[in-house]
């Protein structure tokens, strides 16, 4: 019965976002010429070079377009907004005297608009195949595809909870954009979205190993992609992220209550 | 109207948005800070990509930091003079709201286009320019006055461009009651004015190069500072922005005939 009403609010999430499909998919394929933007500036730094740090055009570049593809499926887009706004419109109250748990009603809805964004961003990624196809190169070993899995449910999850914790700062501020935007600045650099982290120089590398950014999304494509070399550095990730997970949900639920304390219902 | 009076109505404008924005000084620092910290993700790419390689299409670590800071100078400018305007003139156009400009004592496209100054994007055009006198003395160049003033006039081609193009798809609201996707669209399109020209080739150069002319906004400014002026690129950019304002004017006109008032 309890898991019920998020099964419910998951398939509210599903049609409430078809029915932006097309802004999806505009998304989708310009993020396509993002790509074509990769393709060209990699593909100039490594003229006259077979490899970058280790890795050949074709690692790069499907570095790139797996980036790409998570992006779609794991990252928040609109999360925080939306938890904003029904805050600062006053939507919240009537979580507030139902017996449901708010994060979990958002993150139902978070996990149904990514199922939709994934599944829309697939179909020009699909159309343009046929060009990518000569670039991928993805490894062997089975190993990084299991504890993909695990990286890339905790990414969503990390995602989504940092997402909920910027949404949840409008119990203090009426305008959370310039946070919001000022938080994707950092999480693209050091999320490995502008370039793969492993080209830092190695102290910087090993410090924003330590960081949340770095499982955000640079973890998950990175055991994708080959670019976590040994099953111990693994399972070492898979525990850091697993440590800001905890973490995050613990500041999440500690913001949600403090905010609370400040917050006025208003309205009959 | 005499020119006097669009810099009258212009100040106008520019006073109450300086006033505005010192109203909401917290967000104003904030703002600024976000561009500064977008400003650092496009150069931090560029260092990192130096730490592995010496050239990009041979183009060197310092020629491309002034590329780049070219690049954010034209488009701190675009920020802070027209941004806010053209996209307020799409929820505008959709709401009906446009009704205002209309009825304003002055050319409808003028006041569309100038009503609001961004001072977070004037702020970090200093700093975008600062990168390139930086770039330029580690090059150990040494631009003429003639050079610097020749691409002053390049940058203000390079922010009628800018500002064409963004009218031009923003007029497409006239038609398509929306203009989402536009701003996107704008900053996918802005990254390939931070290539270097040499890197394009086959269609890539024809659609970047010749057709949407990205790519020329910032390469011949920034060549003119590395190689000195080549008249026929000046004339190509000068060319481009006529012909790209024209573009955007009569598109802006024709959505113009188009609109119907929304408002009661």
């Amino acid at each position: 019965m309890s898991l019920a009403k998020y099964r419910h609010a998951f398939v509210l999430g599903l049609q409430g976002n078809l029915v932006y499909r097309w802004n999806f998919a505009v998304r989708a394929s310009l993020s396509l010429l993002h790509l074509a933007y990769v393709f060209i500036l990699w593909g100039a730094a490594f003229t006259g070079q077979e490899t970058l740090a280790g890795f050949n055009l074709s690692q790069t570049l499907t570095y790139f377009i797996t980036i790409l593809v998570l992006q779609f499926f794991i990252s928040a887009m609109n999360e925080d907004y939306e938890v904003s706004e029904e805050i600062r419109n006053g939507l919240i109250n009537q979580f507030l005297l139902k017996p449901i748990h708010y994060f979990s009603y958002r993150f139902s809805i978070f996990v149904a608009a990514r199922l939709v964004s994934g599944s829309l961003a697939l179909i020009p990624l699909l159309l343009a195949l046929p060009l990518l196809w000569p670039h991928l190169e993805y490894p062997t070993d089975t190993w990084t595809y299991v504890a993909a899995v695990p990286a890339l449910i905790l990414s969503a999850f990390l995602q989504f909870t940092l997402a909920y914790c910027f949404g949840l700062l409008t119990f203090w501020f009426l305008e959370i954009q310039s946070f919001i935007i000022l938080s994707l600045a950092v999480e693209t650099m050091l999320g490995g979205q502008v370039f793969p982290l492993d080209l830092l120089p190695a102290p910087l590398y090993e410090l924003s190993s330590y960081l949340p950014y770095y499982y955000q999304m640079y973890f998950p494509a990175a055991l994708l992609t080959g670019r976590i070399a040994t099953p111990e550095a693994a399972i070492q990730g898979l525990g850091i992220q697993l440590f800001w997970v905890l973490a995050l949900y613990g500041v999440a639920q500690f913001l949600w209550l403090r905010g609370l304390r400040r917050h006025t219902a208003v309205g009959g | 109207m005499r020119a006097a009076q669009y810099v009258r109505i212009w100040l106008a404008g520019a006073r109450y948005s300086i006033v505005r924005t010192m109203m909401f000084r917290g967000d104003f620092i904030m703002w600024s800070l976000v561009e500064f910290f977008w400003m650092g993700v496009n150069l931090g790419l560029i260092g990192v990509i130096y730490q592995h390689t010496e050239s990009i299409a041979g183009w060197g670590p310092w020629d491309m930091a002034m590329l780049v800071g070219t690049s954010l100078l034209v488009q701190r400018l675009l920020m802070g003079f027209f941004w806010t305007n053209l996209f307020e003139m799409g929820r505008n156009v959709r709401t009906g709201t446009f009704d205002f400009f209309l009825a304003q004592p002055g050319p409808v496209l003028f006041m569309v286009s100038t009503r609001k100054i961004d001072l977070d994007g004037f702020l970090n055009a200093p700093i975008a320019l600062g990168v390139v006198i930086y770039a330029a003395d580690q090059l150990g160049l040494t631009p003429t006055p003639l050079q610097w003033v020749t691409y002053a006039g390049m940058i203000l081609c390079g922010l009628a461009i800018h500002y064409a193009t963004l009218l031009f798809f923003i007029s497409l609201v006239f038609w398509i009651q929306s203009a989402k996707g536009v701003e996107g669209g704008y900053f996918a399109l802005n990254e390939f004015s931070r290539l270097p020209r040499e890197a394009l080739r086959g269609i890539a150069s024809i659609v970047f190069v010749y057709a949407l002319p990205l790519v020329v906004v910032t390469n011949v400014p920034a060549q003119t500072l590395r190689h000195g002026l080549e008249p026929r690129h000046g004339l190509w950019l000068a060319g481009a922005a006529a012909l790209w304002l024209a573009l955007a004017v009569l598109m802006f006109h024709r959505g113009l005939r188009r609109y119907t008032s929304a408002s009661s």
